[in-house]
């Protein structure tokens, strides 16, 4: 029934138990209260839902299995009456029939046009699902939630009694956990049966599920057998895996009417329209007149139709929904989002129909996820512990190989490293000691497997000592220390990287990440500016990452010789290729102080919020732990509130002189 | 809609070219239906049912069989000037039949197989749905025709309105039906998703695929089908077979029937 009235709680909440045997008494029962049943049964190779004569006609021992494009029926180890799930047939096609005649016309005589009273003998549904009780509230809404409403939908659906069945087994096409719908019975049924190995827990919904339910051979359950009806529904939904993440699918649907998978699905799509027919919750229609011969008498039938259907959106003109994929667009997009606009509900109540008898096999939830994915939940990353956090302390590394980058410029790769190094985070440094050398920070340069890369401009003694160094040597290492580049908070934006001069040392890390994340960014870009050419590290790397798909590089130098190809001028001059809309720019920045100011500069006047720009400071550092006082700038230490800064926490000591 | 200052009763003419004539005999075998089809229309030429010869012009020329042979091409030109409403019907005048699969393949030889004297037998090496030749403005599919559609098509003559033939897949009316779909639950082969309705899923509802004689529908995805076809196990060979039938030169089908030639070898 449509609208339960109030039942006394005491008669709701009482549950009963009926023995296996007894199930033909319930259908005597329905049957005595003056009611045809429509319950499943075997036909065909599958549980379709038909009239029911007898207990003998409920399909006893038989189980499904179900995937895309493929339903079987199997012989199951017990003899359960409902031990499968949802099958061909839905119940719209007894509330909503496939071809119904709406009205009558006569020309001759008396003209006219007329109406049939829809006549529904009363009728009870057995074995409504979680998802079908669900399925039939939303058809509700569509035909008499409204101004307008469906007299026939109306009486067939008043004429109904919902006897539910909990689902205890799921198939690999459900997902009603996804869509809230189930898979235990929440309401709208007048009596709700749950199968356990000795019979079923009974429990009526409404004063005439009651009256039914009084009628039965019935005892109290035990607490076992109580328990074992939670625990088998239980079951159900841990079989069907964790919930696809459905928020805002809605919105994230119409956020993607160009992605180019509408077209990839309709050339899989062979439109023959069985999704929509098996939908519990599809209602199209279109009405065929069909008169004698010569027109004097005619009849209007309605049939259910499909969206897929080439004539579906046609006018005189042509087709508003001319490509396959336009229409696999509209059905989806109706199922997912549009229906909430115009109904306040999911088109969609996971019943899985739509995959199984899909027969090139398409899985909506699949084109879900790659047509709107969810925004991937953002971990993140906390800083591992550093080893030999104290000032005299180090970790020892060996020196696996040395390249030269530039004349004064060399990369370093360490090996026999304490995990705890390689765990680091892009934007991390770490503090390199040899004997007799004070010991500098460097930042990692680049992340390996069993090593990391440290690139050092011979600037002071110990770094032109360890730009001297030999494979094998052995030096002191303290770290990971500092801030890393937040990477997560440009997630869903336009990733942007900017670097001066050896800037790109402690970007390095940062721009092999973005490049392995790439599909959760809009777009990655470097901008890359030296002095000469000759004063470019990274050179294979640049060279790779230009011929990357994932990634667009441009590079500039200040000043170069005719040899030069590439574009000369400052890195800021780069920024005129940005088309995109820079309110959705996270930019990273590294290189002299000068040359940060004037990007931090060029990239907020191109309208990139100063809070999504992060920039790595260089000061003077002695202990690299904010205890010796030497790398102050402003409020922070840059050794420990540092080196990676987000722009608006310097405030304004970022572009000010002698800080 | 009769033809003005000749008989009120629209006149009607059927003639065949290369068929087994059974969408004649669909005519016939309206049987219900036939009286009140003759008291509304003069049908003046129907070789199937009577010796009666009456020349043009016809207000409806029903058109049954392919273009097969040389003498064919003139005969169907002929029948057109004589026709104000041409309707092809069945799948030889719609899509060149059975018959048509001698396209792909070695007429002569076909020839000398079947016929002692081939050089007796004058015939096309190309089977030809009417359209090839000339403007057709209606057809009928199937193999045989539909008498729903048949009616339906004559009902609107006399009413005046357009004939309210869907093109949709065969599955339409086999979910309406409430047949449990052959290829999801028992995997068998049918022509369903890419096959025009009409015959009210006739094959799906005795457990057998369909073979596709209403021809490819207006979106028929043949060439997703055929893969899916393939990928699901079966030798190129069958799913040839599948779209190499009654309808197998109309388009999308023959494509697929070439390109799958081509993967025979």
């Amino acid at each position: 029934m449509i609208a339960s009235p109030a039942l006394s709680q005491a008669a709701a909440a009482r549950q009963w138990f009926l023995a296996r045997e007894d199930l033909g008494a319930l259908v005597e029962a329905i049957r005595d209260s003056g009611r045809r049943i429509i319950g499943p049964t075997v036909r065909e190779g599958a549980i379709v839902y038909d009239e029911i004569h007898s207990a003998a006609d409920l399909p006893a021992g038989w189980r499904d299995e179900q995937s895309a494009g493929r339903y079987r029926l199997e012989h199951a180890t017990d003899q359960r009456v409902f031990g499968y799930t949802v099958g061909p047939t839905s119940w719209k096609r007894f509330t909503f029939p496939p071809n119904l005649t709406i009205a009558s016309a006569r020309r001759a005589n008396a003209f006219g046009f007329e109406q049939p009273a829809p006549d529904v003998p009363p009728v009870a549904f057995l074995g409504v699902r979680a998802c079908e009780i669900a399925a039939l509230a939303i058809q509700d809404r569509v035909f008499l939630g409204g101004q307008f409403t469906d007299e026939d939908f109306r009486v067939r659906r008043s004429a109904a009694l919902i006897v539910a069945v909990q689902c205890t087994t799921s198939s690999s096409t459900c997902f009603c956990t996804s869509m809230g719908t189930g898979p235990e019975v929440r309401g709208g049924h007048d009596i709700v049966l749950t199968e356990i190995d000795e019979g079923f827990v009974i429990q009526a919904g409404s004063p005439d599920g009651a009256a039914i339910v009084a009628k039965l051979p019935k005892r109290p359950p035990s607490h076992a057998e109580a328990g074992a009806a939670i625990d088998h529904v239980e079951a159900a939904r841990v079989q069907m895996g964790e919930p696809l993440p459905m928020t805002g699918i809605g919105e994230r649907l119409k956020l993607q009417l160009d992605h180019p998978r509408w077209a990839q699905v309709a050339e899989r799509c062979v439109e023959c329209g069985n999704c929509t027919m098996a939908c519990p919750t599809c209602f199209c229609t279109s009405f065929i007149e069909r008169s004698d011969l010569d027109g004097k008498s005619s009849t209007t039938e309605r049939q259910w139709d499909s969206c897929f259907d080439v004539a579906f959106a046609t006018v005189a003109g042509g087709d508003f929904r001319a490509r396959p994929r336009d229409r696999y667009r509209q059905w989806l997009t109706h199922k997912f989002s549009t229906w909430w606009d115009q109904f306040d509900s999911s088109g969609c109540v996971g019943c899985g129909r739509c995959i199984t008898w899909c027969p090139v096999r398409i899985d909506v939830r699949e084109e879900l996820a790659a047509i709107a994915p969810p925004i991937a939940p953002v971990i993140r990353p906390v800083a591992v512990e550093p080893v030999a956090a104290s000032p005299g302390a180090y970790s020892i590394a060996r020196l696996a190989s040395v390249r030269a980058e530039t004349e004064d410029t060399t990369t370093l790769t360490l090996t026999d490293l304490d995990p705890a190094f390689l765990s680091g985070r892009p934007g991390q440094f770490v503090m390199v000691a040899l004997p007799a050398f004070p010991a500098v920070p460097i930042s990692i340069s680049r992340f390996r497997a069993n090593a990391i890369d440290l690139t050092i401009r011979a600037v002071g003694p110990t770094s032109t000592a360890l730009g001297n160094l030999h494979p094998g040597a052995k030096v002191g290492l303290r770290g990971p220390l500092g801030t890393f580049w937040p990477m997560e908070e440009a997630y869903g934006r336009h990733a942007v990287v900017v670097a001066g001069g050896v800037g790109l040392s402690p970007l390095h890390g940062l721009v092999d990440a973005l490049a392995a994340n790439c599909d959760r960014f809009e777009s990655v870009s470097l901008f890359y500016g030296s002095r000469t050419p000759q004063d470019q590290l990274f050179r294979e790397d640049l060279a790779a990452w230009t011929a990357c798909k994932a990634l667009d590089v441009a590079v500039t130098v200040d000043r170069a010789g005719p040899e030069w190809k590439g574009r000369v001028g400052v890195v800021t001059t780069l920024f005129d290729m940005i088309s995109w809309d820079c309110s959705k720019v996270t930019a990273f920045v590294v290189g002299p102080e000068r040359m940060m100011q004037a990007s931090v500069q060029g990239l907020i006047s191109k309208g990139v919020p100063a809070d999504r720009i992060y920039v790595s400071m260089e000061r003077h550092m002695e202990c690299g732990i904010g205890l010796c006082g030497h790398c102050q700038m402003g409020g922070r230490f840059v050794c420990k509130d540092g080196p990676v800064f987000r722009l608006n926490d310097l405030g304004d000591t970022f572009n000010r002189e002698g800080i | 809609m009769a033809t003005p200052g000749r008989t009120a009763r629209p006149r009607v003419a059927v003639a065949k070219f290369a068929s087994c004539d059974g969408c004649q005999l669909t005519i016939l075998d309206l049987e219900d239906q036939l009286l009140e089809i003759v008291s509304r229309f003069d049908i003046v030429e129907f070789p199937e049912a009577t010796s009666r010869r009456s020349p043009g012009p016809y207000d409806i020329v029903f058109v049954e069989g392919s273009v097969s042979a040389p003498e064919h091409i003139d005969a169907v030109k002929e029948l057109r000037k004589q026709a104000r409403i041409l309707v092809t019907i069945g799948a030889c005048a719609t899509a060149g039949g059975i018959q048509a699969l001698r396209n792909w393949a070695d007429h002569d030889a076909f020839r000398a197989a079947v016929y002692e004297h081939p050089e007796w037998i004058e015939s096309l090496a190309m089977a030809t749905p009417i359209a090839e030749h000339v403007k057709v403005d209606a057809e009928l599919r199937g193999c045989p025709i539909d008498p729903g559609q048949l009616t339906e098509l004559l009902t609107s003559v006399l009413v005046g309105r357009r004939p309210q033939i869907r093109d949709e897949a065969v599955c339409r009316e086999c979910k309406r039906k409430g047949i449990v779909c052959i290829v999801v639950a028992k995997g068998e082969a049918c022509m369903g998703p890419v096959t025009t309705s009409g015959c009210n899923a006739l094959c799906p509802t005795y457990g057998r695929g369909c073979y596709g004689c209403f021809g490819p529908r207006a979106n028929a995805n043949a060439r997703s089908w055929s893969a899916g076809l393939l990928k699901s196990g079966r030798p190129p060979e069958e799913v040839w077979r599948l779209f190499a039938g009654f309808t197998g030169y109309a388009e999308p089908f023959r494509a697929v029937i070439t390109e799958l030639g081509k993967t025979k070898g």
